[in-house]
């Protein structure tokens, strides 16, 4: 949904001011609707970007009718309904109606079956249809499907398609793009779509396909993007047209054998996949157009080939069997990385030592759960173009010894102060301590900052105050008190202060914090508090906020390490205070949570 | 307008004429005019439009009322967009609407009038 209601924002936002205003003054109420609905009965001559603009920001404001659709259906090209849990029949007898609908997208529509498909049957200007998801889809379905030979994007992923109905698909033959992933699709299936030679992309992942079936890609001159993961192939024949592999959780013997030339690959995913000899499975693999290259969690030991991707920006070697010994491979191609993550792996601080001034233009980081210390932060110092880094379930505790001038324990994250790229920085699940957190107020950028760690305490929270551009900060099983954050004054730019595991909090502290500071959402596993007035600003904005937000959501779920997993040792809390202490937080403190 | 835009020292060729569809004239100051790209491309462009020479400029397209919206709307724009874009973001930034410094500087437009508007809002790039 954070992706749908930003798309929505998008929508309006590239739109002039006083558009926007008009849209947010037409979709404000459903008294507002009426107002419009009686000077206009339908939308011609309305421009198609107005329309749809105004279409989407109604569903977004859950506004929308099946009846006010009808108003709409000589409008609108693009509608996006994903995950949309109202979308029934009804909505979908209306927009059989759209006579010149080109997309339509109603993934995770779990309303939507067979039956309601029968309206959607003799839309000949329809070129992309999505039912990802739509479990009550089936091989009925799919036959409503067959009366629009205009079809050029078919997702069904994951629907109740069997191979009967796929091998229907054979009659749709503008298709360029099928996903078929996670339907019984088997070798036989897969032969009767041989037909379909426009075909580019092709998910296939977790069907029923095997080397065999594989055999067959050689039909479909124009492959582009291959999806078999999790499939039972470990052969691929030589095609040469394809530009994009996934074949994670496979297990593989060869790509490509043929008599060809090499493939150039730009982006292979082999996570989690079991290669027994990496160089001979990319024999035939034109490696040098490589520039993503997914290989965490296989099984491949041998990272010599690195040396030869000289394209390469993303290189994700998460729980791979990489070692500081290896590192050198990466510093190889290190010119052009752009993402890099060495999560769960063995690398240490002396790795990053051999990496720093190798890598230019790196933007993102991730070194979750890798044993790496203090002595890392000044080498990542060193990488100067770094916007994200996840340090996360790390040994760093903040604080580096130094026996130069009085100051024998030095903040380390002072080494991070000259990275003026710098917008997001995890350190969930280690050891940081309050001292730490000094040079954190000379981030002119941070605007994502996660801690979580036991020694963390009231004295943390006035060292985060001048941190300017804050705008999500999460603090994790610290030992915050009541008293700590009532003093506490947020940076002017924060909107989401996360507290969750801080256990000595209590529903009434929170709550008098949030009354002091209302513009504020406040998480915690007793309450979650929204800012105040939020229903009227998400209303009335053409919300940056949610885009923003949802942006930050992503870069937070990158594939890394599981998010909220904490692994660190855990500090009983009865040895850092007196028998007496401890007594008078009984009282303050209504439950202690159990993070 | 034109009793709004009544100052009598004004220059003509400060004044720009905007012409509904239905003929009714709308006498406002150039630089309000210009908040529309769209009719500063024609008051500015280099050749020699009739709507360069004269400052008149007919809409056959936009009615009276809509016209009437949109000229309120220029002057609106000149004194209160920035500032209320800024509001706008401020209650992005801090995620709440204080209805009490909205109220001033917002531009009410009626909901009968929002599809038209935004009609020509589009074609006027405003």
């Amino acid at each position: 949904m954070a992706i749908d209601s930003s798309s929505t924002c998008n929508r309006i936002q590239t739109q002039s001011q006083l558009i926007q205003m008009c849209i947010l003054a037409a979709s404000k109420s459903q008294d507002a609707i009426e107002a419009w609905r009686r000077q206009r009965r339908s939308m011609e001559r309305m421009p198609v970007h107005l329309a749809e603009a105004l279409l989407h920001h109604l569903l977004h404001r859950r506004l929308l009718s099946p009846s006010l659709l009808e108003v709409f259906k000589n409008s609108i090209e693009d509608f996006d309904l994903k995950g949309e849990s109202c979308v029934d029949a009804e909505w979908m007898a209306y927009l059989g109606a759209f006579h010149f609908l080109h997309s339509l997208n109603l993934a995770d529509c779990y309303k939507v079956n067979s039956a309601a498909l029968w309206p959607v049957t003799g839309m000949s200007s329809l070129k992309e249809l999505d039912l990802s998801r739509c479990s009550k889809v089936t091989d009925a379905g799919v036959r409503h499907l067959l009366s629009i030979p205009s079809l050029e994007k078919l997702c069904i992923s994951e629907t109740g398609v069997t191979a009967n109905g796929v091998i229907l698909l054979s009659s749709l033959t503008n298709l360029s793009t099928l996903d078929l992933g996670g339907l019984p699709v088997t070798d036989l299936a897969l032969s009767s779509l041989q037909g379909l030679k426009d075909l580019q992309h092709l998910d296939l992942w977790g069907t029923k396909i095997s080397n065999e079936g594989a055999a067959l890609f050689k039909a479909f001159p124009r492959l582009s993007f291959l999806n078999v993961a999790w499939t039972s192939v470990t052969k691929l024949p030589d095609v040469s047209s394809l530009k994009c592999l996934n074949m994670s959780n496979c297990t593989i013997d060869s790509l490509f054998q043929g008599e060809g030339d090499k493939v150039p690959l730009e982006t292979l995913t082999l996570s989690g996949a079991t290669v027994s000899d990496v160089s001979l499975a990319l024999s035939n693999v034109q490696i040098g157009c490589v520039f993503f290259l997914d290989i965490s969690y296989s099984s491949i030991d041998s990272f010599y080939f690195l040396s030869h991707m000289g394209a390469i920006t993303h290189l994700d070697l998460g729980s791979s069997s990489i070692t500081d010994d290896l590192v050198e491979y990466i510093v190889s191609i290190g010119a052009n990385l752009r993402y890099l993550s060495l999560s769960n792996t063995r690398v240490s601080s002396t790795g990053l030592g051999i990496l720093a001034g190798h890598v230019p233009n790196l933007e993102t980081i991730v070194l979750s759960f890798c044993s790496i210390d203090d002595t890392a932060i000044s080498y990542l110092g060193m990488m100067p173009s770094l916007k994200v880094v996840h340090l996360s379930s790390t040994k760093v505790k903040g604080l580096i010894y130094q026996e130069i001038g009085n100051s024998t324990w030095f903040p380390s994250l002072s080494s991070l102060e000259n990275l003026s790229y710098l917008e997001i920085l995890e350190l969930e699940g280690t050891h940081i301590r309050d001292a730490a957190l000094s040079p954190l107020s000379s981030f002119r950028r941070l605007s994502f900052l996660s801690l979580g760690s036991s020694y963390l305490t009231d004295a943390s929270l006035p060292l985060l105050t001048h941190v300017q551009k804050l705008v999500h900060l999460g603090i994790h099983n610290a030992v915050l008190t009541n008293a700590g954050l009532d003093c506490f004054s947020p940076p002017p730019a924060l909107k989401l202060l996360d507290l969750m595991g801080c256990w000595l909090l209590t529903e009434d502290g929170i709550r008098s914090f949030h009354k002091k500071h209302p513009n504020l959402e406040v998480r915690h596993d007793l309450v979650n508090l929204m800012p105040s007035n939020k229903d009227r600003s998400v209303s009335l904005s053409p919300s940056k906020t949610t885009s923003k937000i949802s942006l930050l959501k992503q870069q937070r779920n990158m594939p890394i390490s599981p998010p909220r997993v904490n692994n660190s040792p855990f500090v009983d809390q009865r040895q850092k205070y007196t028998r007496e202490e401890l007594l008078a937080m009984q009282f303050s403190s209504t439950s202690f949570s159990s993070q | 307008m034109e009793s709004d835009s009544g100052k009598l020292k004004m220059k003509k060729e400060d004044m720009v004429k905007l012409i509904s569809a239905e003929g009714f004239e709308f006498v406002i100051d150039k630089k309000a005019a210009m908040v529309s790209q769209t009719i500063r491309n024609m008051l500015t462009s280099p050749g020699s439009f009739a709507e360069t020479e004269h400052g008149e400029v007919t809409f056959p397209e936009i009615s009276t009322t809509i016209l009437e919206k949109i000229c309120q709307y220029f002057y609106w724009s000149l004194q209160y967009a920035s500032f209320y874009i800024e509001v706008i973001l401020v209650h992005i930034y801090i995620g709440h609407c204080s209805a009490h410094s909205g109220k001033e500087t917002e531009f009410h437009i009626e909901p009968e009038l929002t599809l038209e508007l935004m009609m020509a809002a589009n074609y006027l790039h405003t």
